[in-house]
Formats: C-alpha cells, structure tokens, sequence
C-alpha cells in the first residue's frame, strides 16, 4: 500500500444545487503507484476532469476520500490545500492556463513565488525554460508562442517545485500530431526522472503505452 | 518574481484603466491638500500677527464683535469709538503701557493692477509707538512731532503699491501726504500699514478726541487680573481682550471655513475612493481566470488577498503622491487670488506645505485607498479554482 502516491476512496462529486444536479462522480475507487505513467481515458463529459481536479486538490468532493501520500487532503484546511497544490502536485491544463501577462519565465518564477521561493532563488525557472528547449523563449509572452511552446512552458511551470505527482489533462487535446510528438516526448522524459505521471487522454495510441489505464464511464470506473 | 513585481506587472498591463484611476485620487487628493495648505497657511498667518501686535492684550469697545476684532489681527480698519479721554485714564495705570490706534482705510493707486486698492491707515502716538513696537526704519525719517503732517508706510506698502520716500499720497479726498520714512519689516502687519501722527488723523477724518483700540502691556503678565479690574475701574464702555483670546475667537472662524473646505476635499476623496472601488471590482471580475490559475498552481488565498490589497494601496499612494504635487501647485497659483480678497488684505496669503501634512495626506490615501480594495481583495481571495477557470 506504502507504494501508491494516490489513493481515491468512494469518490462522489455532485454539482449544482437542489434544482439541476449533475453526478458527475458516483463513487470512484483506485490506486497509483509511486512512480507510474497512468492514463484516464473515457467518453466526454464522463468525469475525467471532475476525477482530476479533486486529486489534484483544485476543488472539494462531495463525498469521499483522496490520500496523497498517506494524506486525507479532503481534510486539509484552504492554505494547507493551497501549499499542496505549490509543492506537492504539478498540474498542465488541456488549455495551458499560462498568465498573459507575464513571460515565459515568470510563469515559471511564479508557481516557485507560490512554492515559498525567494526572488533570489528563482533561477531554476531558467534551467525548466532549458528544459523543455526553450530558454531562447523566457521574455515571451503566452501570446507569442505556438500552442505547443505553452504547453511546454506549462509543463516546465508544473515542475517549478518539484512535485512528486503531475496531473496532466488532455496536455496535447488542443494540439496538432506535431506539436503533440513533441510535448509526449517531454513528458516521457519528464517520467524518466522518477515523477508520478497521471494523464487524461482521448488518444488510445498514447493511452497504450501507459503502465496503468483507467477508464472513467459514466462517473464511475471500468475497469480494463 | 515576488509580488509586487507581480502587481507592477497587473497594473502596468492596463494603464489607461490605471491612468485613469490614479487620477481619480490624484484630483480628490489635490483639492484636499491645496484647500489645506491655504488654511493651514491662514492659521499660521494670523497667529504669528495676533503675537506681533506688540502688546499683551488689547482694549477695545465693549460693543465690538468677534468679527471685528478680527480687524485687529488682520490689519484691517475697526471703527472708532473710544474716547481718548479713556486712553488717558488707563495710562495713567502704573505698571501698565498703552498706546491707541486710530484705524481708516484708504485707497491708494496699485500700478501692477491698475486700480485703486484699499489699505489701513492707522493714527499712532508717534514717539511712544515707537518705543512701544520697537520700530527702525528702513528708509527716510520717522516723525519729528506729535503733529507732523507727513505718512510713514510698511515695507509691505512700499513693495505693493512701487512707493518710496518722497511720494505722495491721498489719505482721504484732497488730503494729500508726503511719505517721509519706510519702516523696517517687522513681519506683522505694520509692514501693511500706513501710519500718521494720531492727532492728524483725528483731524484728517473728523474724529477729534476718538480711538479706535488701545494695545497695552504689562510688566507682569501675572498680575493680568489686577490691571484688568483696573481698567474696568478708571474706564467705561471698554472690553480687554488677551491676544490669545482674540486669536481663539478668530482661529474658530477660520476654523469653521476650513470645515467647509475640508467637507469639499474629502467629497472628491470619496468620489476618488469608489472610483478605486470600482476598478478593483471591474479587476476581480475580468481577472477570475488569472485569479483561478494563481490558485490552481498553489497561490493561497491569503497571497491573492494582498495582491489585490496592495494593487489598490499602490493607487493611494501613488496618487497621494500626485495628488500633493498637484495640490501645492494649485495653491501657489491660488495664493495671489486669495492675496486680493478684501477682507484678508493684511494677510500675506501663501503656500503653507509641511512635513506632517505631506505624511498625513499620504497617509490618509493610503488608507482610504486600501479600505477602498478590501472588499474586491476578499471577493478575489474567495474564488476557488475551478470556479474561476471554468
Ligand atoms: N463546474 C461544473 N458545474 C456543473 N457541472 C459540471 C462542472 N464541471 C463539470 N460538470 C459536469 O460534470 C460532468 C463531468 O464533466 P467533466 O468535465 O469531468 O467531463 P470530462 O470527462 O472531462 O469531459 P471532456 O472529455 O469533454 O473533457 C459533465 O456532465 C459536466 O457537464
Ligand atoms: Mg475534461
């Protein structure tokens, strides 16, 4: 059991109130080894980003329970939720979510800022720019690079503090076959150094060369 | 990144929302400090001159209004209705050093302005004012007699209305005078002042055997009750005024038409706080998106909360900052418009800036301001992140 980074117990997630009810979540089990390249795959509109989003601490289920590293961070208070978030758990968006306002850089710079690093001890944000092969890019802004420099630079900002697990969904949904070579080959990289990788996809080719797949239907899991 | 570089980054990408805004303050700030600053300066003005009347107290008609006696501190002409017979019982006082005034106005030609304007002519005991205000003079002669038909003016004068020693001037309608000696500054409102024998201008404006008011001092202030049952004793129809009375009865008046300014400035402050208000809130609602991925990648709630707080506190204090510029700008340019009104004639109006109202208009911004950003700040800090990016 100690192996598995991401534990989800009886998950339930319902939105809207009283009126119009959605059951998005209608009670998930699972778990995830330290160490692994998950994929979720499923129909749209069948929970795979509701099942995201309340592992990576980004909202609140309605019932249920996820662990991150032997933690309940259903019980976790807004700011410790909020540092787990910093510290502890990297998420990339299907739609890069990068601040325009400001460079590549201190896109960078600022989930360190969130992660309790000092100004002076952002540097590291340079060697995530080299990282994902775009140093030449820091003084970019989001609306100056292609859609798969964001998601470079977005995945290079998921690191900024070196999370143990990245939550990725659908990092190349919104991105042509190139651009999508390119951001999987550094997210296998990425993979290589030991971080624990959960991917949303609707790729069954990508879907394939993942460890584990989950399938979510209708809310709940299927198994594979 | 820390944040406020972040916070230069978020207002510096809007600037004509963050030009527009800072102006806002920047106007509502203005028009208090300027409306301060010219009433501070009045306070200043008229407490320096009550201290400069050279005397510890002044004896003055009972009937005279606190408005009047505003006169006395102003420089300006009260009426004369005490006797001189009075003057000469309360003289006699031992211990006690008195000297009557015999206060007119008259108008003299202002060459920069190219009209008449009034000033105060004043009938003085010419050897024992002398004495009495420690007079020097500046230029030409002082009076050689009790009756010498000449006038001596204040530097104030000489500089206002381009005199000099050897000119002439027309105290009252076919009564022409020749200014004989300037006075040394005294930096009250003698320097404003016209002087001229008491006798003279007794006969000049047929007011034979009449004073105006009496400055009087004594050789010791401790003993101010004895002399004051004294007075009382030997004269009638006589009210004694301390200057710090006179002065508290003119700071009130001066006090209340501050009220009025300041109940101005601060309608423009709170036009300037909502306008603050109003963009933090356009800001929160534009910006749940930025606001979501800050959450969403770990910002805390409390870290937004300050980036919203400090955004709006920059506008204050910024605007604090040009709002003080602008202002003593304002009231330099207000000052000579202020110099001509008729009723403070003896004031020099001027610009008073100092330390403690610069910090306490800064500061003042900078509260309201923050105030102004606490609300959008807490609806910022509340989203939480799905809410905000989906
Ligand atoms: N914030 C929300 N408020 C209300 N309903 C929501 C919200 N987010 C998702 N839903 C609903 O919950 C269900 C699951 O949505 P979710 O986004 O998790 O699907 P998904 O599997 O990620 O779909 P896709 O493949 O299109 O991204 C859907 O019916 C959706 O309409
Ligand atoms: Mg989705």
């Amino acid at each position: 059991m100690s192996d598995c980074i991401i534990r989800v117990e009886n998950l339930e997630k319902i939105y809207g109130k009283s009126s119009v009810k959605t059951y998005a979540l209608k009670g998930i089990n699972m778990q995830i080894p330290r160490g692994s390249f998950s994929c979720i795959i499923g129909k749209s509109g069948h929970g795979k980003s509701t099942l995201m989003q309340l592992i990576g601490g980004l909202d609140r289920a309605t019932s249920g329970n996820v662990f991150i590293d032997g933690v309940n961070i259903s019980d976790l208070s807004d700011a410790k939720l909020s540092e787990l978030r910093a510290k502890k758990i990297g998420f990339v968006f299907q739609f890069f979510n990068l601040l325009e306002n400001l460079s590549a850089l201190e896109n960078i710079q600022i989930a360190m800022m969130f992660g309790g690093v000092p100004a002076k001890e952002q540097k590291k944000a340079e060697d995530l720019l080299k990282l994902v092969g775009l140093f030449d890019k820091a003084a970019a802004k989001p609306n100056e690079l292609s859609g798969g420099q964001q998601q470079k630079i977005s995945i290079a900002r998921a690191l900024a503090n070196d999370p143990d697990v990245l939550l990725m969904d659908e990092p190349t949904g919104n991105l042509d076959s190139e651009s999508e070579k390119d951001v999987m080959e550094h997210i296998y990289n990425v993979h290589k150094t030991g971080k624990t990788i959960v991917m949303v996809t609707h790729n069954n080719e990508l879907a394939k060369q993942a460890e584990h797949v989950f399938e979510i239907y209708d809310g709940k899991l299927k198994v594979v | 990144m820390n944040v406020l570089k972040l916070v230069a980054r978020n207002l510096l990408s809007r600037k004509g929302r963050f030009l527009f805004t800072l102006l806002g303050i920047t106007i509502g700030m203005a028009s208090f400090v300027a409306l301060m600053s010219i009433g501070q300066n009045m306070r200043n003005e008229v407490t320096a001159q009550a201290y400069s009347l050279g005397g510890n107290f002044v004896i003055v008609p009972d009937d005279l209004c606190v408005f009047n006696q505003i006169g006395i501190i102003t420089g300006d002409a009260i009426s004369e209705r005490l006797d001189f017979a009075e003057f000469e019982k309360i003289a006699a006082i031992e211990g006690l050093d008195v000297i009557p005034h015999l206060t007119r106005r008259m108008m003299i030609y202002n060459p920069t302005a190219g009209a008449q304007q009034p000033t105060t002519v004043t009938g003085i005991l010419p050897a024992e004012t002398k004495t009495f205000r420690n007079w020097d003079m500046y230029a030409g002669e002082y009076f050689s007699s009790q009756d010498h038909e000449a006038i001596i003016i204040g530097q104030g004068i000489m500089n206002r209305f381009d005199l000099g020693v050897g000119d002439e001037l027309e105290v009252r309608r076919g009564e022409m005078f020749t200014v004989v000696g300037i006075l040394a500054s005294t930096s009250s409102n003698d320097d404003t002042n016209v002087f001229m024998p008491l006798s003279v201008a007794q006969r000049v404006f047929d007011r034979e055997g009449s004073v105006s008011y009496m400055s009087a001092t004594v050789d010791d202030m401790a003993r101010f009750d004895y002399f004051y049952a004294s007075i009382h004793s030997v004269a009638n129809n006589v009210n004694v005024a301390t200057n710090e009375q006179l002065l508290g009865a003119v700071l009130t008046i001066i006090g209340s038409v501050n009220v009025t300014l300041q109940a101005v400035a601060g309608v423009a402050l709170i036009a300037a706080a909502f306008g603050i208000i109003n963009t933090m809130m356009t800001a929160v609602y534009e910006r749940r998106r930025e606001i979501g991925i800050m959450r969403a990648i770990g910002g805390r709630s409390s870290v937004i909360f300050r980036i919203f707080v400090i955004e709006s506190g920059l506008y204050g204090l910024l605007g604090g900052i040009l709002g003080i510029v602008v202002g003593i700008i304002v009231s330099v340019f207000a000052a000579p418009i202020i110099q001509g009104d008729e009723m403070l004639m003896g004031l020099e109006a001027g610009v008073n800036i100092d330390a403690v109202l610069i910090v306490s208009a800064i500061g003042f911004s900078l509260v309201i301001s923050i105030l102004s950003g606490l609300f959008p700040a807490w609806k910022a800090s509340k989203l939480t992140p799905v809410e905000a990016i989906s």
